[in-house]
């Protein structure tokens, strides 16, 4: 393997009393689309500044294709960075705001810099734009004003704090398909910074997960879904059913659903404690009368309905377990929306369950 | 009954600078009604006296002296204030912010007690520029602390991130966009020091600003008309500088597009 582009190695940042990162270990390949993951407050966004120079680590180091990146200021790094605000530069046009880092480079002449700030509008979908005065722009072509800024400069790492949070649902939905295909046409390294699980699932190669200060699990999309490092990060990312259960020999007692060999569950998660088996929504199947009996299946009753349209959310309450398990259905063409109260037979496979301890 | 109270009191606070072009137009030497006929000598006598013009040259050397101190004074008050955290900031700040309320009177005095007992300096324009510096840069500190506030920190990072160095982006980006702040406080600290009596009174030495030459004429009835006169000017110059420093702020507020959040004339 190559060495990485960007390397993390025991990062530590302090405020006063107040620990923000508490070492983190971190590699970032060329190329990769990289998010990191967290709520707010868990220092996602104090590690992406430290990787721009805006934040000066306290212990640890940051390299950068290869060099040590202490006491480099963000003005020297090859990084470059798009704002959650944007910080689109209101005293000057869309063409200024997208040259404004060509400034200093003494190797162009105007036009070859004319060249690409209108090569760099063209990429974002905001060819014609230039003369235009920056402060007024939509939203969203802020964002991509905000890009081309950025991207103008071939930066070996492109870094984004929060880009789409300002954005309403459509236009974000938009912007994050944009992203991707603009990442894949330039192959610069992103660097996303997001709270929104759904937006890190959709873009990114691969996510870190981070709560407090430190890294919970870095890994690729499906991974971090299909097999969570633990109870925690499960319950982050997307819905994930907890059901209490004890360990005895070489079998799980589920509470709601009975024992389960411990080799037929899919993915063990070590660490957290208290013992606990996890089933995503999607993996239990809802069974109309008369289909076929799959090996297991439990009776319970339908306590929550929730339509979505092209897929109903039911809560499902089993006896033996605390509270109903979710459970979502895609609306097939003909199939019934069940009622609350109605009566609800569940297959699931222990294959799709994901054991805490 | 309100739109009554107020006529009123505009007409209390304002009839007394109404009367000034009045007279100042006015043939009689009396200050008094009847009016005597319609003149312009006054205006005219204005243009020929020498130690007026001194006194005015005085003035405007003093103003802009103060104006530029205070608004660089205030200018590094208001970014240390808006950007960083520090210990003491609000004694600071109140200090600074005091002469606002200090009697001018008791400012007067205690900067005469100092220059001239403590420093032993001699008193001249230069003892008057320090005094309405001090005057002028609260309200610099105001006028800037409210451009700062406006102004996204991200807009300074993104310059340096882009290649800039501290010092050009502070001339490329922050300098711009803080400037019709600056120009507001240019402004406003330039009236102020050239309206400053008091102070000027008790520091001022051989050489008056205007404000003292036109005290020193009051003792001659025969100039009152004269005086009507200057103050007829004087009172257009300062409105027409107020005017132009809230249009500076506004115009400042408008290119950033912030909400405007008040500000010396609200509206």
């Amino acid at each position: 393997m190559t060495d990485p582009l960007i390397a993390l190695r025991g990062v530590h940042k302090h405020y006063g009393d107040y620990h923000a990162l508490r070492g983190i270990d971190l590699d970032i390949r060329t190329g990769e689309f990289f998010s990191l993951l967290g709520p707010s407050g868990c220092g996602k966004t104090t590690l992406l500044r430290t990787i721009a120079g805006f934040e000066e680590v306290s212990e640890g180091t940051v390299m950068l294709g290869g060099q040590d990146m202490r006491g480099v200021p963000p003005n020297r790094r090859p990084t470059n960075m798009v704002f959650q605000s944007y910080a689109i530069f209101p005293h000057l046009t869309v063409a200024q705001n997208v040259g404004f880092g060509l400034r200093r480079r003494s190797d162009l002449n105007a036009r070859a810099r004319d060249t690409l700030v209108a090569d760099a509008l063209d990429m974002v979908g905001l060819d014609g734009f230039g003369a235009r005065a920056a402060t007024a722009l939509s939203g969203g072509q802020r964002q991509r004003v905000a890009l081309a800024r950025a991207l103008v400069l071939k930066p070996k790492v492109l870094l984004l704090d929060e880009p789409l949070s300002a954005l309403d649902k459509k236009m974000r939905e938009q912007m994050q398909v944009e992203l991707m295909r603009l990442q894949r046409q330039v192959g610069i390294t992103f660097i996303l910074v997001t709270h929104d699980q759904e937006e890190a699932l959709v873009m990114s190669d691969r996510i870190a997960v981070m709560f407090e200060g430190g890294l919970a699990q870095v890994d690729e999309a499906e991974a971090l879904y299909r097999r969570p490092a633990s109870r925690r990060v499960a319950e982050f990312i997307g819905t994930m059913n907890v059901l209490p259960a004890t360990v005895a020999g070489d079998t799980v007692d589920v509470a709601g659903l009975g024992p389960v060999p411990l080799s037929e569950i899919g993915h063990a998660a070590e660490g957290g404690g208290t013992v606990a088996v996890g089933m995503r929504p999607e993996s239990w199947t809802l069974l109309a009368p008369g289909d076929p009996a799959p090996p297991r299946a439990t009776d319970g009753t339908v306590a929550e309905v929730v339509y979505y349209g092209d897929m109903t959310y039911y809560d499902v309450a089993l006896p033996g377990a605390e509270r109903p398990v979710r459970v979502s259905m895609r609306n097939l063409f003909g199939s019934d929306v069940l009622e609350i109260g109605a009566p609800a037979r569940l297959g699931w496979s222990p294959g799709a369950m994901v054991l805490f301890r | 009954m309100l739109r009554a109270y107020t006529l009123a009191f505009l007409l209390f606070l304002y009839a007394p600078i109404l009367l000034l072009p009045v007279f100042a137009f006015n043939e009689g030497t009396v200050i008094a009604f009847p009016l005597d006929g319609f003149t312009t000598e006054w205006f005219g006598r204005l243009t020929t006296t020498p130690t007026l013009h001194r006194a005015l040259a005085n003035s405007l050397l003093v103003a802009t002296a103060s104006a530029v101190l205070a608004t660089a004074l205030g200018l590094m008050a208001a970014r240390a204030a808006v950007r960083y955290r520090f210990r003491g900031k609000g004694a600071a700040m109140g200090l600074i912010m005091l002469p606002l309320v200090l009697p001018e009177i008791i400012v007067a005095t205690s900067l005469l007690v100092v220059v001239v007992r403590i420093l032993g300096l001699p008193l001249s324009l230069l003892t008057v520029v320090a005094a309405h510096t001090l005057i002028c840069t609260p309200f610099a500190v105001a006028i800037l602390n409210a451009s700062f506030s406006n102004l996204d920190p991200a807009l300074e990072e993104a310059a340096v991130d882009l290649g800039e160095t501290r010092a050009s982006t502070f001339r490329l980006v922050t300098l711009p966009l803080i400037m019709p702040g600056i120009v507001a406080s240019l402004l406003i600290s330039f009236t102020i020091s050239l309206d400053e009596f008091i102070i000027a009174f008790f520091l001022t030495g051989s050489d008056p600003t205007l404000p003292v030459y036109v005290w020193s004429l009051l003792r001659f009835p025969r100039e009152l008309p004269t005086i009507m006169a200057l103050g007829t000017i004087l009172v257009i110059v300062s409105i027409a500088l107020l005017t132009l420093a809230e249009w500076s702020r506004r115009r400042g507020l408008r290119r950033t597009g912030a909400q405007d959040t008040g500000g010396f004339l609200a509206q």
